[in-house]
């Protein structure tokens, strides 16, 4: 994680490069002070020896002077004395001392030349003016010992070492010696080679550094520019990626949003409008969030996540954010058109604890756990995630529990009658789906098909149901019986092939029906209804199942030639005491006998609904007062 | 590529002391002796200076002219620099031209020099003779005093 933070962070490789900055200013530093420390080493190695030899030459210069009262003026007037004087300062040119002289200092405060051991072209007059160049000179005067100077001016010269000669306590004379030290040079030539190496070093750094910076802003420019939904305006997924490891769950609430029959809207309208209205809500949860503190994220075509700022612990004022925004929705009129507007809803699914969860993909898990509540519970409402509530309905299987029984073959079918209203004699058997689960008990579909839908399993489960009856089918020649199928099943090709082969052995199509559920979907499904035609033709029989329930139906009896209608058991169980319920029956039983469809009964729990449903020549009928769900050979 | 070339000519420029530095030192030295040539020609004539140094060389002439008027010959000039060896009876002896040199012994030896910028055990040196500058009227402001000698010539 932490690396990752390191990679994906360009700010932290900006720390990084300024840390080594300062480690190699420091060390250019270091570089510095080391070639002073090396340089005055040196020059005590180099010059320890010359400094003894230019101190004897004082003193035996001085010897020479043992007699004189006045030095300087008696050399000046004592030709073979500076000759001898010379002859001694000779002694000390080497290849590293290119100068030896003796000087004095006149009245006016002049030094001048009183020997030179130079070679005739460089050699001094006697008397001759020396400019000292150096106010460090004068120190000797008082110091009354040797001093080294050193020349940073002159590049043939080092430094400079004079040595004082007392007459009485007083300086008289002074010896200068000249040094060229030219191994000091190299070292400092090599100390600077080494500090200008590392002052390139430092300019590559910053000049990577700046490099570094630019692109860490262009980088942040592309990042909010690849973060941004372009139709809503708001964050998209690939922020989501992106924030999901980082953010702190302490700090929200975390809402998911579905807006209501958006497919709907789409659908009547077009696309267009479809974006039209996801712009309004866009706008709506703009108005309703607070911009510094709450972060709303497209994630897929009409849901949204909305990430409500916690303070100090405080969800009431997270949680208003979630509520005017559910608000404002309700109260907004959705423009389609220029004059026109339609009514839009939303569902949303809370939760207030997603600190709870380990990571945020769980956190989110539990909001859409509540969102699913919320559309369940007839859309248009706020559901908060209520971890009790969810234990409870946890006795929903699975979707790990689900491919299990498949593989340990616990998947069975119970079977219900469907009886001739007027003869009560078996007509078919509906298949019904039950798991065995581990402790034995059987699982009823409500707990296994929400989990598995639109998903590859509810398609196997549809195979071993079929394969099932198949069996039970070549058992028994004379059983018709029917299953449940939706359009997805029509489109899956091996369930297809698998109803094709069917067809060809032993009458089987004759005696298998195709219950459609989840009709209103069959409308979408242009190669779903051209397969149910084609089976048709190969001889299943085609029922519509719940007919009469959600939007009108009678729709799909355009779009499906079915054989069977099977009237939904909500109005049937009706049918006694309510009187409307009663002639929506009669209706769709005339109806179905004008369109030659015959009609089934469902829920037929009593003799009340029994006599009503013979009273309206319903041909067939199904429910708890002929039989319930059992294996067949119960 | 850019970054390349950047950092090529960064290195370049950082090293240029490398290989330059005997150019460079040499210059140094003719600017310093141009600079203090200049001071004194100010300082002891009146007047536009119009400099003649006899066998000048390019660089000598490329750094002169920063400070000096260079004239072509010792007749069109009014003050003379003698830095080089050369045969004196050429020039133009004239009483209304500084002659300077750049070597002591020959200040010492001729009389028509005023005064001379050298260099003594590597450092620089400038000598002015007291009774010549009475002689051919100069008068050297005050910090000049230190260079002024005050010898008995006859």
């Amino acid at each position: 994680m932490k690396n990752k933070i390191f990679i994906k962070n360009p700010l932290y490789l900006i720390i990084l490069g300024i840390i080594i900055g300062i480690i190699l200013v420091s060390l250019l530093y270091s570089t510095d002070k080391l070639q002073e420390e090396i340089e005055d080493k040196m020059i005590e190695i180099s010059t320890v020896d010359i400094f003894s030899i230019s101190q004897n030459s004082a003193k035996s210069i001085q010897s020479l002077l043992k007699q004189s009262l006045n030095y300087s003026e008696d050399i000046k007037n004592d030709i073979q004395l500076q000759s001898e004087i010379e002859k001694k300062l000779k002694i000390l040119i080497t290849e590293n001392i290119k100068y030896a002289y003796l000087l004095y200092k006149d009245n006016q405060g002049v030094f001048r030349f009183l020997a030179d051991a130079s070679p005739p072209e460089e050699k001094a007059n006697l008397n001759q003016k020396f400019d000292i160049a150096n106010s460090k000179w004068l120190e000797i005067y008082d110091k009354k010992s040797p001093l080294v100077i050193k020349q940073k001016f002159i590049h043939e010269l080092s430094l400079s070492y004079i040595t004082p000669i007392l007459y009485k306590n007083n300086v008289s004379l002074i010896l200068a010696i000249d040094f060229s030290v030219q191994k000091v040079q190299n070292i400092n030539r090599i100390i600077d080679l080494i500090k200008k190496g590392i002052f390139s070093i430092i300019i590559i750094i910053i000049f990577f550094l700046v490099v570094l910076f630019i692109q860490t802003i262009r980088y942040l420019i592309m990042q909010k520019t690849a973060y941004i939904d372009n139709l809503t305006n708001v964050y998209n997924r690939n922020y989501l990626q992106e924030l999901k490891d980082f953010i702190n769950l302490d700090d929200y609430i975390l809402a998911a949003l579905d807006i209501d029959h958006f497919k709907k809207v789409n659908d009547t309208y077009g696309h267009d409008v479809g974006d039209k209205v996801l712009k309004q809500f866009s706008n709506i949860f703009q108005d309703s969030i607070r911009h510094k503190d709450d972060i709303i994220i497209r994630y897929g075509g009409e849901e949204f996540i909305i990430l409500a700022k916690v303070k100090k612990a405080d969800n009431i004022s997270a949680i208003n954010v979630i509520e005017r925004l559910f608000t404002n929705i309700q109260e907004n009129k959705f423009y389609i058109s220029e004059k026109e507007s339609i009514n839009m809803t939303a569902s949303i699914g809370v939760n207030l604890t997603p600190h709870k969860s380990r990571t945020f993909s769980e956190a989110f898990k539990l909001a859409d756990t509540a969102l699913y509540n919320a559309k369940n519970n007839g859309r248009n409402s706020i559901e908060i995630y209520d971890e009790n509530e969810t234990n409870k309905n946890n006795s929903k299987m699975s979707i790990n529990e689900i491919k299990l029984a498949i593989e340990d073959d616990r998947v069975i079918c119970y079977f219900q009658k469907i009886i001739d209203t007027n003869s009560k004699k078996i007509s078919h058997y509906e298949a019904l789906l039950r798991i065995i689960d581990k402790k034995g008990n059987i699982i009823l579909p409500d707990k296994i098909l929400p989990v598995i839908k639109g998903t590859f399993i509810l398609r196997n489960i549809t195979k071993k149901v079929l394969d099932i009856c198949y069996a039970e089918l070549l058992k028994d020649e004379k059983i018709h019986i029917n299953i449940n199928i939706n359009p997805q099943d029509l489109i899956n090709e091996s369930i297809i092939t698998i109803l094709k082969n069917y067809s060809k052995i032993n009458n089987i199509s004759n005696r298998l029906g195709l219950e459609i559920v989840e009709s209103e979907d069959m409308i979408n499904y242009k190669k779903a209804k051209n397969n149910l035609l084609m089976l048709k033709n190969l001889g299943y029989k085609i029922f519509i199942d719940d007919f009469g329930s959600g939007y009108s139906n009678f729709i799909y009896l355009t779009e499906i030639q079915t054989d069977y209608i099977k009237i939904d058991g909500n109005i049937i169980k009706k049918i006694a005491e309510d009187e409307v319920s009663f002639l929506v029956v009669k209706n769709i039983v005339n109806f179905a006998k004008e369109a030659n469809i015959k009609v089934i009964a469902e829920y037929v729990c009593d003799e009340k609904i029994y006599k009503k449903i013979q009273s309206l020549n319903i041909e067939y009928s199904q429910g708890y007062l002929f039989s319930i769900p059992s294996p067949l050979n119960n | 590529m850019r970054f390349f070339i950047t950092l090529i000519a960064y290195i370049s420029f950082a090293f240029s002391n490398q290989y330059t530095f005997l150019v460079n030192k040499y210059d140094k030295e003719i600017e310093l002796e141009a600079k203090i040539i200049s001071n004194i020609a100010k300082s002891s004539m009146k007047g536009k200076t119009k400099l003649f140094i006899p066998k000048i060389s390019d660089l000598e002439k490329k750094v002169y002219s920063k400070y000096f008027t260079l004239s072509e010959t010792c007749e069109d000039s009014n003050f003379i620099f003698i830095n080089k060896t050369i045969d004196e009876k050429q020039l133009c002896n004239t009483t209304d031209k500084l002659f300077f040199t750049n070597n002591y012994k020959k200040l010492i030896a001729d009389k028509k020099y005023f005064g001379a910028f050298f260099w003594s055990k590597s450092r620089p040196n400038i000598v002015f003779i007291s009774k010549r500058l009475k002689e051919m009227n100069i008068k050297l402001p005050k910090n000049y005093n230190q260079f002024i000698e005050y010898f008995n010539e006859k």
